[in-house]
């Protein structure tokens, strides 16, 4: 008897947990719809750029089972290659699209409720893409499945932020659901949980660079915090892209107010971003520490530090600060220029960090004193990295598709 | 149970390279300039003739420091790295993900990749092969021709080990870290 009652409660969970999924809105749409768009000279742009895109990450991937690790410039002195810096990338959009969608479904600012379900999406396609690209980063990625499960080393911070971020990425999906069903309640539950392991497991990422003992110029509190901050900075950055693709750059009155108080915000952002810098530069420069201030000195001679501060910093800053962000076109423009100069931020901080050689003795006959380390990406490197990108794109493409990512009328 | 350590008398050593070729060849260390378990660390020698600075052309034999602390295993997420029961830091090869964050963690550059295994290697004390076998010198002590190296357990107050570091000032490379290495130079 007792049984009985047993498997009917069961089978009522599981016809809800049925019902809940099958009642999720979404486009019934076939294929033809899904590749269906409207012929602009633009979208075709896109659509050839991003099906470019993908033959690379084809293509790379193939080379990477051809000749594994091989494949990549890593070296003994250099292990962490362009690949992390793409996946930090992802990682970071990832992070700010969801303190993005947060304002309004979390922390109840209605003018920024209408960008909440684009951007909780958007946070879950860009750590989907981040995962792409690092599991092929990763020598075992199976084995760090198992492991990190059946022997977790609680003393790592890539244990925390991989962990945290795969938690994140479940409350991400699930507010995301919410959302779509329109239970605001509940969204605001998961997307506030969501958010605090987000932030969580993104200062653990910048603690996997600040918790280096033996690398002065990461080692400290700096880069914990400071990821925390540009993740804000990048979020905003995309929300004016994808909005500026959503609505053609010509933004109705009530998104325009949206864009114009993000421009305030990220001016407000950039302005604490260029002060941390400057002092993080003084700091590391001043006294002459060993190990410390000559690498300060060469990332300030090197074009992609520079590349770093005009795109994300000094360009969007200027722009935004000409109006005081009353110009949504030209912030849009000013936003793909600032994540190109985001994109160099973390290649900066991946390769700056390996720049000093730990040893700086000969091991080989007629070996040069070593100096520098040099790291140049591979091409594998490269196309598998693009081809982060054009997942990246395909699949919030298809999610523009499939599901309503406007705010729904009722809100 | 023992806690192993080397004193390394490293003003004989002589650049010979021996040590180098004992490891490779004791333990199966992958051929290549950049797989190494041990090395020599040189230094040109400085100044202009005449006027050289002969003190300058050290020689600085180093490998795993098998720190007390060792930032390599801290960092572990899968604890691959660990200390054994004779506090060797050690790589278990099946549970290692090539993350490469040890080796981005050690100060001391003493790890690399293994590309049979995919996996990170780095000295352990000959633990596999001598060490396993019964003996109780490693192969880079065995070797050597002037005697640079001593290896043993630093518990015991009657090791050679422990004798040397009584009785010899010594230091330990990057100490201010506080990884606590069990190598010791002999000045």
């Amino acid at each position: 008897m007792a049984e009985t009652v047993e498997k009917t409660e069961e089978t009522g969970i599981i016809a809800k947990a049925k019902e809940f999924v099958v009642t999720i809105p979404y486009n019934k749409i076939g294929m033809k719809e899904l590749l269906d768009f409207e012929k602009t000279p633009r979208n075709k742009l896109v659509a050839v750029i991003t099906l470019a895109l993908l033959a690379l990450f084809v293509v790379g991937l193939a080379l990477f089972f051809m000749h594994g690790h091989h494949a990549y410039n890593v070296t003994k002195e250099h292990p962490w290659g362009l690949l992390l810096a793409v996946y930090i990338f992802f990682v970071v959009s990832s992070t700010g699209l969801c303190i993005i969608g947060s304002l309004g479904d979390v922390f109840g600012f209605k003018d920024y409720m209408l960008i909440s379900k684009r951007a909780i999406f958007g946070s879950i396609v860009t750590i989907l893409a981040g995962f792409a690209v690092i599991a092929v980063e990763i020598g075992h990625p199976i084995t760090m499945l198992i492991y990190n499960v059946l022997t977790p080393g609680l003393t790592s911070a890539i244990w925390w932020m991989g962990t945290l971020y795969g938690i994140y990425l479940t409350f991400m999906i699930i507010e995301f659901v919410f959302l779509l069903k329109g239970d605001m309640r509940k969204a605001k539950i998961f997307g506030l949980t969501g958010l605090l392991v987000g932030l969580a497991a993104h200062s653990n990422l910048g603690s996997v660079f600040g918790f280096l003992n033996a690398r002065p110029i990461a080692n400290g509190v700096f880069y914990p915090t400071y990821f925390i901050l540009t993740a804000f900075i990048t979020g905003i950055f995309i929300a004016y892209i994808i909005m500026g693709f959503r609505y053609n750059l010509d933004f109705p009155e009530k998104v325009k107010t949206m864009l114009t108080g993000l421009a305030k915000i990220q001016a407000l952002l950039l302005s604490i971003l260029i002060f941390f810098i400057i002092w993080k530069m003084f700091t590391d420069i001043y006294g002459g520490m060993p190990n410390r201030s000559e690498v300060a000195i060469h990332i300030l001679g090197s074009w992609t530090f520079w590349a770093e501060v005009i795109l994300a910093m000094l360009i969007p800053l200027y722009l935004i600060l000409k109006d005081m962000g009353k110009s949504p076109v030209v912030l849009f423009w000013a936003s793909l220029s600032g994540m190109v100069g985001i994109f160099f931020m973390r290649y900066n901080l991946v390769h700056d960090s390996q720049l000093k050689p730990l040893q700086m003795m000969k091991t080989t006959e007629y070996q040069l004193t070593p100096e520098w380390v040099h790291y140049f990406p591979s091409g594998t490197e490269m196309m598998i990295s693009l081809g982060g990108l054009g997942l990246c794109i395909a699949m919030y493409y298809a999610g523009t598709k499939f599901f309503n990512l406007d705010e729904d009328e009722h809100h | 149970m023992a806690r192993y350590g080397m004193a390394l008398d490293y003003k004989n050593c002589i650049n010979c390279k021996a040590c180098e070729v004992a490891c490779k060849e004791e333990n199966g260390v992958e051929m290549g300039a950049e797989k190494h378990r041990i090395w020599v660390g040189a230094n040109d020698v400085k100044g202009e003739w005449p006027l050289l600075d002969i003190a300058s052309a050290a020689f600085l034999p180093s490998q795993c420091q098998h720190c007390e602390e060792a930032p390599c295993q801290e960092v572990c997420p899968t604890n691959a790295t660990y200390y054994d029961e004779n506090g060797v830091v050690r790589v278990n090869t099946d549970q290692c993900i090539l993350c490469s964050y040890c080796m981005v963690a050690c100060p001391y550059d003493a790890r690399f990749v293994d590309d049979r295994t995919m996996t990170v290697d780095k000295c352990n004390f000959c633990s596999d092969t001598r060490l396993a076998r019964g003996e109780t010198t490693t192969a880079c002590q065995n070797t050597c021709p002037t005697k640079v190296r001593t290896f043993g357990d630093l518990d015991d107050p009657e090791s050679e080990i422990s004798e040397l570091l009584r009785t010899r000032e010594h230091f330990s490379l990057k100490a201010h870290l506080g990884t606590k290495p069990k190598l010791y130079y002999l000045t």
